[in-house]
């Protein structure tokens, strides 16, 4: 194991955490945030190009144009445009998987534990048939038939899942997105050397795309997996490395898509599995759950009382995770699976499996997930696994850490089991947003990342600002597992919320912090905004509803924040998306985007001001409704 | 006395010194927002490239006797005796950039928008982690080292 690595680790807002990684004989992210400290001007900025060999070109003052001509304001556009495609195109695997899944478990007459969203789906796509199994091809089909159209055939499912006032803007802006996969295809093709130097179409069709992501990748994969996984239901559950109990074989999940472990999640819990795991001196098996899709798994948690043990931790807490030396296996389908989870997966014997192979690590073990397989390839997985656990227990040390996160996360939190907790309307939410005692929402999303100040730090510091203002925070993504993790979301932070939130927290005995769970459930934050302003009568981009990605990391964030920004809402960021050497890019998204969707980014790494502008637009939505 | 030593081995010409020296001059600007592309975006370090010797960087040397000063007319150069730094006072200038064409090693230019000032290294004197051309060499070929006289 390399012993050469840095010994200062960087900031965290899980103070145990940090510690207990600053402690690690192993090498961790969190250790490799010094060495990379020195970052690249040029790439800060977005103005270096690298599309062809004349390149790499820099607009600097001696360079003010890259060989080919291309200004800053092409350069940060294309290189914006294509991650956006490339984050689109992330979610837009997860759903088409999850679309196909669904369609499968269908004809195959498989269980399908969400009846409520079945038929909300049904509803939605004006599918009447009687039987639930042709209902359920019948919707899969209707995703799948749209991601696959062509970029000039507009997909038919945008008009019926999209609020129509929005609809109606995207439609006069001309940014109705035709197939999802296609327009990922030519938002990369109009990226390529000596094509598009547009910067504002580029821009459109990020918008274009982020509609895409947002109402296929993000809202209708959740929606599917409810079908196929059932509903989230509200309920208090444990968090933290302390979920994590070595009596068990233990299986870490990394990324995105649960229904690929649906056959399986089950399977481990049958009694001829048990069996086989106490002949080996285990009382069972455990899934760990980390990263987004065991944040689906903890929404879900209800259903799976018995298999799922808790999240224990976001992206950057997976090596963690794995460094407590209880983890017997990796199981992964899509990101955040970090390549540095790779070493310490070799030095403590666990087993790595990749179940998609867009996510394949390089030591680990290469298993697509066949749907017609699954009962073979399940057993085979739990066998190998087994084997693991035989072949590591008696030779690592464990380095547990039980006094980590707590027991009383309030999770399962959905458009559907928050309606229902409000006793199956908005009105009483509404009415606290008017009278004040809540004065608005702001939607704290994405990913966990180890800039802007440390691992959560911005998160964690942004969100007790806002609470402390008595706006109510709703979270989904990693940034849901810091909040969890140092507290944020059991019901005893209501007492760091301002008082008239705190309040109400405590009547209802509810944390100030509601964790819809993975980053797909930014599309339930859709939801729910949506049939607030529905309830209201007004569109979304006049509620007192703000969105922050304060710690976003990836291209997939930029494809949310696109979203966001279609949807006409507020966008923080913490740091710049590698745009703020164009100013072209800085207007369009600070400045013109309101007069385009009443969307804008505002960008701020302080926790304070940043809380400060959030809650000033809130107030200003506020007196605009007269409330 | 504290001097920019360069190792050109290491350096790999990323021109992250020209963004830090042109950050540092620009009032209130960070790595997100610098402007690289204004006429008063001068940098006052250089990165040459020869496809034979590969690359060059090319930062004042703060020289023990330094021919700018000695060539100075108005006062305006000066080595401050404690630090060792020559520093530059744009009030007492001439411009009459004797000390551009005395620098032995070109690192000396005029202002491209007025040519009536001077653009010279001032070691970032008012930083409190020195120079920001060193901070954000990636490559650590620039760096500052103590030296005796």
């Amino acid at each position: 194991m390399n012993s050469n690595f840095s010994c200062k680790t960087c900031a965290s807002a899980d103070q145990k955490l940090e510690t207990f990684i600053s402690n690690l004989s192993q090498e961790t992210s969190h250790h490799r945030v010094e060495g990379q400290s020195v970052k690249c001007g040029f790439g800060l900025q977005g103005i270096c190009c690298r599309l062809c060999s004349n390149g790499p070109c820099r607009i600097t003052p001696n360079g003010p144009k890259g060989v080919c001509g291309a200004t800053a304001d092409t350069i940060v556009a294309r290189n914006f445009l294509r991650a956006v495609a490339a984050g689109s195109g992330c979610y837009i695997h997860i759903v088409e998987n999850t679309a196909l899944l669904l369609k499968k478990t269908a004809a195959n007459k498989g269980l399908l534990k969400g009846k409520r969203a079945l038929k909300k789906l049904s509803e939605i796509f004006e599918i009447k048939d009687a039987d639930e199994y042709i209902c359920a091809e019948k919707i899969a089909d209707a995703v799948l038939a749209d991601l696959y159209k062509p970029d000039y055939v507009k997909m038919e499912l945008v008009e019926k899942m999209a609020y129509k006032p929005r609809f109606d803007r995207w439609k006069e802006l001309g940014i109705l997105p035709g197939g999802a996969k296609s327009e990922v295809f030519a938002g990369v093709v109009k990226t390529s050397t000596n094509l598009n130097s547009d910067p504002v179409n580029m821009y459109l069709h990020c918008l274009k795309l982020g509609i895409s992501t947002g109402l296929y990748g993000l809202t209708l994969t959740n929606l599917l997996n409810d079908v196929i996984l059932g509903e989230p239901s509200i309920r208090l559950a444990p968090v933290g490395l302390r979920v994590i109990d070595p009596d068990y074989i233990n299986i870490m999940i990394t990324g995105h898509q649960h229904s690929i472990f649906a056959y399986l999640q089950d399977r481990l819990i049958e009694s001829d599995v048990i069996a086989k795991a106490n002949a080996v001196g285990a009382k069972g098996f455990k899934l760990v759950g980390c990263t987004c899709v065991g944040q689906d798994l903890q929404l879900r948690g209800e259903h799976y009382q018995e298999i799922f043990n808790g999240h224990a931790g976001n992206n950057f807490t997976s090596e963690a995770i794995l460094a407590t030396g209880a983890i017997d296996a990796v199981l992964s389908e899509f990101n955040c699976s970090l390549p540095g989870i790779e070493p310490i997966c070799d030095e403590l014997k666990i087993k790595q499996i990749c179940l998609d192979d867009v996510a394949k690590k390089a030591n680990a073990e290469l298993k697509p997930f066949v749907f017609e397989e699954r009962a073979v390839q399940s057993d085979e997985i739990i066998d190998e696994i087994i084997d693991a656990y035989t072949a590591r227990r008696g030779d690592i040390v464990l380095n547990m850490m039980p006094e980590h996160g707590n027991d009383d996360t309030l999770t399962g939190v959905s458009e559907g089991s928050l309606k229902d907790f409000l006793g199956g309307t908005w009105k009483p939410l509404i009415d606290l947003i008017v009278s004040g005692d809540i004065k608005g929402i702001a939607g704290v999303v994405g990913c966990s990342s180890l800039t802007a100040g440390g691992h959560d730090v911005l998160t964690v510091g942004l969100v007790k600002e806002l609470i402390a203002k008595d706006i109510l925070v709703l979270s989904a993504g990693c940034s849901s597992g810091g909040l969890e993790n140092v507290g944020l979301m059991s019901p005893s932070a209501a007492s760091l919320a301002g008082p008239k939130l705190r309040a109400v927290c405590e009547s209802l005995g509810i944390p100030p912090v509601l964790n819809f769970g993975p980053c797909l459930a930014i599309g339930r934050l859709e939801l729910v905004a949506t049939e607030l302003a529905e309830a209201i009568g007004v569109d979304l981009p006049q509620l007192p509803l703000v969105l922050s990605a304060p710690q976003w990391l990836e291209e997939q964030a930029l494809a949310d924040g696109a979203f966001g920004l279609a949807l006409g809402l507020p966008l923080h960021l913490g740091l710049p998306p590698f745009v703020t050497g164009s100013p072209v890019a800085v207007q369009v998204f600070t400045q013109d985007m309101l007069n385009l969707t009443g969307g804008q980014l505002i960008i701020d790494d302080n926790a304070k001001t940043a809380a400060a502008t959030l809650n000033e637009i809130i107030e200003k939505k506020r007196r605009e409704l007269n409330i | 006395m504290k001097r920019i030593i360069i190792d050109r081995e290491k350096c790999d010409g990323c021109l992250n010194c020209n963004v830090a020296c042109i950050s540092a001059h620009q009032e209130g600007s960070n790595f997100y927002t610098v402007n690289l592309q204004g006429v008063d975006s001068e940098t006052r370090n250089f990165i040459k490239f020869d496809s034979k010797t590969g690359y060059t960087p090319i930062f004042c040397r703060h020289c023990d006797e330094p021919e700018c000063v000695l060539s100075c007319m108005s006062g305006a150069l000066e080595k401050d005796p404690e630090t060792g730094h020559v520093q530059y006072d744009e009030t007492k200038c001439a411009a009459c950039f004797m000390c551009v064409m005395n620098c032995p090693y070109g690192v000396l230019k005029p202002d491209t928008r007025t040519r009536t000032k001077l653009i010279k290294c001032d070691f970032c004197e008012d930083k409190k982690d020195g120079p920001s051309c060193v901070a954000a060499c990636p490559k650590k070929a620039i760096e500052v080292k103590e030296v005796s006289l």
